[in-house]
């Protein structure tokens, strides 16, 4: 018998014992775990595959004319981001859209192949019976409609070959009161572009070209024509509406016209203009205009009217139309103000777009041609009429009457569950196209990935369909074009590239390839906007009464519905109101008082047409006889995320009468129930009061006319302009002879010192800086339940803060993520240094290391930190899009922003690999480094090297309105902000705050900033300002000689360069 | 003068020895049904715990940026309950003070059950508890080490170091007590008061060691009784959240730590003297000592709440003077009026000597004092944490049902242990009793006899 001796005894124990401890890892769902997963190498590598690289592609995600170029992120065999395209017009960034799309690609309820009612069915089956479906149709004397939203270049060509004038170009909330205007005004059915950026003042009657309308650049050229730094000038921006949504919190005056009345002012505003300017062309057109009518018709005066007409011929203004509720003569009217302020073709042009917009009554007439049987195959595309139009259209009713309804949606909609045959058509991100955005202008589409689910593209089953049916081309082949002969849809969008776009200069592989990676081709053309109107016949305006007047706008992510199944846009807080997955009616405070309703209590909304329940969120910038309910959500047949979620707002309106939605009158009642929406963790909005904002300086204003003036060149006194008094510890202590001394040695930054400076006064608040964190550092989406009670786990949120400051409101949306303080407060209370301040100054964090104290989280002031409640999950496909070069967190972990330190880290590689070991990476190259710097539209975020002098970062950081939120805690963030601008209120002029003055007191206002200023002079105690500087200078130098360097030149924004946010 | 003698105590060794140990041959009733209690209710925080184990700690009613609830709440609660214990037994033996015989043990016992008790809450509060050795320094080849600038870094060692002192103290305070123990008792569980007992004989030569011991254990324990809650007082005070950043804390939390310690003492004992006919031990002269005690300390208290206030106004903080300001005034208000009631105002009634002798008011006052420490903890706790510096993410907390079932669970844990003591141990010590009886001379037990 063989013996066990000892180390054979603890060799086995230890084997035994540790393959049971691995076992057990695996073994409960619920159970903290680390996935088991498989890594295989290659076999055979695929060509132009490494693993573990990024192949990038330039591509189109969104069409019509939000149309953006992006350049894909493909990994692996996925895309997992989207980025800019460098190549495109315009200061490259993405917004918000392009990475929703990315999500909806991935969408877990997406349909995953062709189906036959329910059933699933083949490829060849389906486009089978679609080629049956319309050659029948054709045999049978019926029309093949083909409905579809709005859509350019070649597909909109593709389906006019295919439905001839039955190809109907809709959406919800799309520009129809605006083309319709266009085609009365300037004799074509086209949009404008408005060039913001070469715009003083800005005039929107309700369009929210800050929220996702206009053109995919709006917000970027907004951005521009704020910035102090261009011309000199920050444009003022007036909105006439009777609410505020996330644009009008925006604008600098708000004038609160009554519902209805929007179309009268525009036109008094135009014919003030005109009078103004001698436009006689323009005043002809407008008839006779009694200004006076107007203003007291809409609540405003005479001369809030005469300002704002000064304001535009004064200030090279420029004139928006209305929004979802806009009419088209409300649209007509401010295309006229434009025509009499007679701006330059760069400031407003035709040309914005001129791909097909249909109304809605032409797509009622359709429907009614359905309706009657004279339709034989109706293929619906990316649009859901039956859940965005009126129940009182019987869409449902009317698209039923067709032989064979087939839904090419790959998105499960109310619409795809009515139809016969369901051929899924691939996302933008597997198929081919070119679009054209602006006139002159082409995007091209490839794939970047194979498809996730069966799918095809779009132009391939029509192409098959139609060849198969043998279809003749519905267009008249007058001049070069691609026809159903093309080998397929790739194919046919070369051809279309070669013949249409290019005239046949594109045949060449070489050029085609360039074009491909370049992904845009040509260059906008810009159309002078010429009348070509027969006489307008005005109504003369009313204000709408009865009840409560109920608007609808776009919701700020999930838009006219498109995107409700797409998690980040039902989680991501809106920004006026900080709530979430669900719907909300937006009343005045003033009316719920009166109702005795707070936040939450359900209301019955009661309009002729229907009755909704829902909890109401009273809030400041509405009139009190407005309901504001968000559009696109309240879903049925979508998928999880979208179902359930909210109410639907088209169900309480009657129509849409003449391309707009016409404001419901809506009776609003409280139910006595309470709502359980979800919020965001922002809380009701705050007017300044002695607790909240106004003292704690997190939005800070200054003057715009100093701003303007002044810039953000590096001022003498940085932060000057905010008139915020924060003395530096040590200046404090140097002005009383003692040196800084401090416990803990300052950190170590010798190369780099990673910063950010944040734009308050470019920050619209639109959260495409939250998306784009959510889709890089795979931030898990929590559910409404669980961000009910504020769980969500976004690293980067949008404070919003409503405040009063000379005498009007003032808003400030101000991003807030991690700080990356120099002296955190996170850092040195966590016990197993799960969290450190690294060499780069970044506070990172070890997730492996964390066992959730949460003690980080409560020491930090800003509240930044996000905590992993739970194991969250991905739903498959969505574990495709995830990021892998940051790791997904379990259960019980710390997680934060760290300035995507993935790409920090990437970007060193790059450069080390391409300029030597030592090399410092410079400025330019850093620029769009972060995932929320590179999305923010409108560049209010920038990134940098603080330790490099000449960096942007640093040299904002030194601006005249330069500050740091909780700078007196001496944490040392490494975030600076820059204030906002306002026209209203100089905090610097000695009333800080109290807002004693009245709007248009210009002249008033610049001599109480003078004098406040003198006397700030006064009173301030520190002997003086280049003494106290130079003294400073020399004490860092000190400093740095006895160890103690905390102004020492590698510090951040060490007192010797920042010479303190005093003033 | 009135308060420095016993008035009422037993009158020879033997009868100490029969009415202390009497409680112990037989668990009564009303023990037992309140051990079932304690031990269901144990059961039920377990319960809870395990759920939070496995669902995560979203079961808390967390609502970031309150990232801690009523389990800090609770642990601090705890830490502070066990100061009085040692207060009484370590510094009122150095001070030679009489009053603590009667109570010492049964506060002793009760300080190292409920560190014992506030031990579990870093622990059931983690998000990964099973990770909670990390705390500790131990060798590791990855030359890992905790942050000895954290708190909770200072937390693990002050609060593991008073467990370990005041829980050898505490037992060799007990040894003369087991051998009297033993004697009383017969085969194996002689044999395991035996062993506990380590071989104590009551010789002078013992005697003379035992003493000796004592006093170093009890110099050793008295400064923990300031250190400890200090430590704790800076896991608050060490961090910049505006309301926990402030200087008053160690003193403030220490003070309050006594006040609640001796309430404690006063609920937990007075029923027992009752309970156990221990009059003569345990009696309202000892009450009313402890209740003096907590007069001192809820003045400490009123003044520490009245300096942060003032400090708060006078600094014309917009951090400290908000949250300051929003306890009192907002969301929180009940719970801070409450312990404004609590600790300020409820124990004035004890200037009065007829009050604080006085059985019913004894423990209604002691009763309302524990309320209003725990929500002095948890005002401090949530209400700095919902109200923090940017007021965009200002929020409210509300504790859910598991953190609910687990706060229970640990007052179950702490009486599971208690009434486990009440029963094997003598919860008097009796030793020190017989110290302040007339020792049996031949004269005495003449006296005695003559009776």
């Amino acid at each position: 018998m063989t013996t066990l001796n000892r180390r054979d005894f603890l060799r086995a124990l230890g084997i035994t014992g540790s393959t049971s401890a691995l076992s057990a890892c695996g073994l409960d769902d619920n159970w903290y775990k680390t996935p088991v997963e498989s890594i295989l190498p290659y076999v055979v590598k695929p060509d132009q595959v490494t693993p573990g690289t990024y192949t990038f592609f330039a591509t189109t995600l969104t069409d019509g004319p939000t149309g953006r170029s992006v350049t894909a992120r493909h990994r692996d065999g996925r895309v997992t981001f989207v980025s800019h395209n460098r190549f495109a017009p315009g200061r490259p960034a993405i917004g918000a859209a392009p990475l929703l799309e990315l999500q909806r690609h991935y969408a877990p309820d997406r349909i995953t192949g062709p189906r036959k009612g329910e059933a699933a069915i083949s490829w060849d089956d389906g486009l089978a019976a679609l080629a049956g479906a319309m050659k029948q149709s054709v045999e049978a004397g019926k029309k093949i409609v083909f409905l579809g939203g709005y859509t350019s270049g070649a597909m909109k060509l593709l389906t006019e070959q295919i439905a001839g004038d039955y190809a109907v170009r809709w959406e919800p909330l799309g520009y129809e009161a605006e083309a319709l205007a266009s085609e009365q005004v300037f004799g074509t059915r086209q949009l404008p572009f408005y060039g913001l950026d070469k715009a003083g003042y800005i005039l929107s009657f309700g369009a929210p070209f800050l929220g996702g309308w206009g053109d995919a650049d709006m917000e970027e050229r907004y951005g521009t024509a704020r910035d102090p730094n261009v011309g000199h000038r920050v444009a003022r921006v007036a909105w006439v509406a009777p609410y505020r949504d996330q644009t009008g919190a925006n604008a600098d005056d708000w004038y609160a016209a009554a519902p209805g009345t929007e179309a009268g002012v525009a036109r008094a505003i135009a014919s003030l203009v005109a009078t103004k300017t001698g436009a006689t062309d323009v005043a002809t057109l407008l008839g006779r205009v009694d200004v006076a009518a107007a203003a007291s018709a809409s609540g405003l005066t005479v001369a809030d009217l005469e300002s704002i007409a000064a304001n535009l011929v004064s200030g090279e203004g420029i004139a928006l139309p209305g929004g979802v509720s806009g009419s088209v003569e409300l649209a007509a009217a401010t295309y006229l103000i434009n025509m009499a302020l007679k701006a330059p073709a760069e400031r407003f042009h035709l040309g914005g777009y001129s791909g097909l917009i249909h109304s809605t009554d032409e797509l009622d007439e359709v429907l009614d041609l359905i309706a009657n049987g004279g339709a034989g195959v109706v293929v619906v595309g990316d649009i859901d009429p039956v859940y965005a139009l009126p129940d009182a259209m019987n869409v449902a009713d009317r698209l039923s009457k067709a032989d064979l309804l087939v839904s090419v949606s790959s998105q499960p909609t109310a619409t795809q569950a009515l139809a016969g045959l369901t051929l899924p058509a691939s996302g933008p991100l597997e198929d081919w196209g070119i679009t054209n955005p602006r006139e002159g202008l082409f995007f091209l589409r490839q794939p970047a990935m194979t498809p996730v689910h069966d799918t095809r593209s779009l132009g391939d089953i029509l192409l098959v369909a139609a060849r198969g049916a043998g279809l003749e081309p519905a267009v008249p082949a007058g001049i070069p074009m691609p026809t159903f002969a093309a080998q397929d849809w790739a194919a046919y969008v070369r051809e279309f590239m070669d013949k249409v776009v290019a005239g046949g200069q594109v045949g060449a592989d070489a050029r085609w390839i360039d074009a491909l990676q370049k992904g845009v081709f040509g260059v906008p053309r810009v159309l002078p906007p010429m009348l070509d109107a027969a006489p307008i016949a005005w109504t003369e305006p009313t204000a709408l009464a009865g009840g409560l007047i109920l608007h609808t706008v776009a919701h700020h992510l999930v838009g006219d519905g498109r995107y409700a199944d797409q998690p980040w846009a039902q989680e991501t807080s809106d920004p006026l109101s900080g709530n979430l997955w669900g719907s909300w009616l937006e009343v005045s405070q003033a009316w719920a008082e009166a109702k005795g309703l707070v936040r939450d209590d359900l209301v019955s909304v009661k309009t002729p047409t229907g009755t909704v329940e829902l909890p109401i969120e009273p809030r400041p910038g509405l009139r009190d006889d407005v309901a504001v309910l968000a559009f696109g959500q309240g879903h049925e047949g979508g998928g999880r995320y979208a179902n359930g979620y909210g109410v639907r707002a088209s169900g309480l309106f009657a129509e849409v009468a003449s391309g707009a939605w016409t404001p419901a009158v809506a009776t609003v009642t409280g139910t006595g129930g309470r709502g359980t929406h979800a919020n965001g963790g922002i809380v009701t909005t705050m007017r300044s009061t002695t607790f909240t904002d106004e003292d704690r300086a997190f939005g800070v204003h200054v003057s715009a006319e100093k701003l303007a003036a002044a810039g953000d060149a590096p001022a003498h006194h940085p932060g000057e302009l905010t008139g915020i008094h924060h003395l530096e510890l040590d200046e404090r202590l140097q002005a009383k002879g003692e040196t800084y001394e401090n416990f803990y040695l300052p950190p170590d930054h010798s190369t780099y010192r990673f910063g950010m400076t944040v734009d308050v006064n470019a920050c619209t608040g639109c959260a495409a800086c939250v998306v784009a964190c959510y889709a890089e550092n795979n931030l898990p989406v929590v559910g409404r339940e669980r961000a009910s009670v504020g769980k969500q786990m976004n690293w980067l949120r949008i404070n919003r803060y409503w405040e009063e400051a000379g005498g009007h409101d003032d808003v400030k949306f101000v991003p807030m993520m991690c700080q990356q303080c120099g002296h955190a407060g996170c850092e040195n209370v966590c016990p197993v240094l799960a969290t450190y301040h690294n060499i780069d100054g970044l506070n990172a964090m070890v997730y492996n290391r964390c066992v959730g104290t949460r003690y980080c989280s409560n020491a930090c002031p800003f509240s930044v930190r996000r905590f992993n409640y739970h194991t969250y999950q991905w739903p498959e496909p969505f574990n495709l899009m995830l990021n892998p070069d940051v790791s997904t967190r379990t259960m019980g972990v710390m997680e934060k922003c760290t300035f995507c330190v993935q790409r920090i880290r990437q970007t060193k590689s790059a450069w080390k690999d391409q300029e030597g070991f030592s090399a410092v990476v410079p400025d330019e190259v850093w620029q769009n480094t972060p995932a929320c710097v590179e999305a923010c539209p409108s560049r209010a975020l920038t990134f940098g090297n603080r330790n490099d002098e000449a960096a942007k970062v640093t040299q904002f950081a030194k601006s005249g309105r330069t500050y740091e939120p909780l700078q007196e805690l001496n944490v040392r963030s490494a975030i600076n902000y820059l204030a906002k601008a306002n026209f209203h209120d100089d905090p610097t002029a000695g009333h800080h705050g109290g807002g004693h003055h009245e709007a248009g007191h210009d002249e008033a206002h610049a001599a109480g900033a003078a004098h406040g200023h003198d006397a700030e002079g006064g009173h301030h105690e520190a002997a003086g300002h280049d003494e106290g500087h130079g003294k400073q200078g020399g004490s860092a130098e000190a400093h740095g000689a006895h160890g103690e360097a905390h102004g020492s030149n590698h510090d951040e924004h060490g007192s010797a360069e920042a010479g303190a946010g005093a003033h | 003068m009135q308060g420095t003698e016993n008035p009422n105590r037993p009158a020879t060794f033997g009868e100490a020895n029969r009415d202390i140990i009497r409680v112990l041959l037989k668990p009564s009733m009303g023990w037992a049904a309140l051990f079932a209690i304690s031990t269901a209710a144990m059961i039920y925080g377990g319960w809870c715990w395990y759920l939070q184990l496995v669902y995560g700690l979203g079961v808390g009613g967390y609502n970031p940026p309150v990232m801690w609830g009523i389990y800090i709440v609770t642990f601090v609660f705890w830490v502070g309950i066990g100061h009085a214990g040692t207060l009484i037994s370590a510094i009122l033996f150095l001070v030679r003070s009489k009053w603590r015989t009667g109570v010492y043990r049964a506060s002793e016992a009760m300080t190292v059950f409920a560190v014992m008790t506030a031990l579990l809450f870093p622990v059931l509060h983690l998000g990964r508890a099973w990770q909670v050795y990390w705390f500790f320094p131990y060798p590791n080849q990855r030359y890992l080490w905790m942050n000895f600038k954290s708190p909770l870094m200072w937390d693990v060692f002050a609060i593991s170091t008073y467990f370990t002192v005041s829980a050898v103290f505490f037992f060799v305070g007990l040894v003369p007590d087991i051998a009297v123990v033993r004697d009383h008792s017969t085969g194996l569980v002689k044999k395991i008061y035996g062993v506990l007992a380590l071989g104590w004989h009551g010789t002078m030569r013992q005697w003379h060691h035992y003493m000796a011991a004592y006093g170093f254990f009890a110099a050793l324990a008295a400064p923990l009784v300031l250190s400890v809650h200090s430590v704790v007082s800076w896991d608050f005070a060490m961090a910049i959240t505006a309301g926990w950043h402030s200087t008053i804390f160690p003193p403030y939390f220490v003070a309050g730590a006594i006040f609640s310690g001796c309430a404690m003492v006063i609920t937990l004992m007075l029923p027992l003297s009752y309970a156990y006919n221990w009059e003569k031990y345990l009696n309202l002269w000892h009450f009313e000592q402890l209740a003096k005690m907590c007069l001192l300390t809820s003045g400490i208290l009123t003044y520490a709440y009245g300096t942060e206030y003032f400090v708060g106004w006078y600094s014309q903080n917009p951090y400290e003077w908000g949250i300051f300001y929003w306890r009192a005034t907002g969301e929180y208000a009940w719970a801070f009026w409450l312990m404004v009631f609590c600790n300020c105002v409820a124990p004035l009634p004890w200037y009065i000597r007829s009050m604080r002798t006085n059985p019913a008011v004894l423990f209604i006052i002691s009763i309302f004092v524990n309320i209003g420490m725990w929500f002095e903890r948890f005002n401090i706790v949530v209400s700095s944490l919902a109200h923090q510096f940017d007021p965009a993410v200002w929020t409210s907390y509300w504790p859910s049902e598991i953190e609910w079932g687990v706060m229970i669970g640990s007052f179950g844990w702490f009486g599971f242990w208690f009434l486990l003591f009440l029963q094997v141990l003598p919860a008097v010590a009796i030793a020190e009793i017989k110290e302040l009886i007339q020792p049996p001379t031949k004269a005495a037990l003449g006296a005695v006899e003559a009776k």
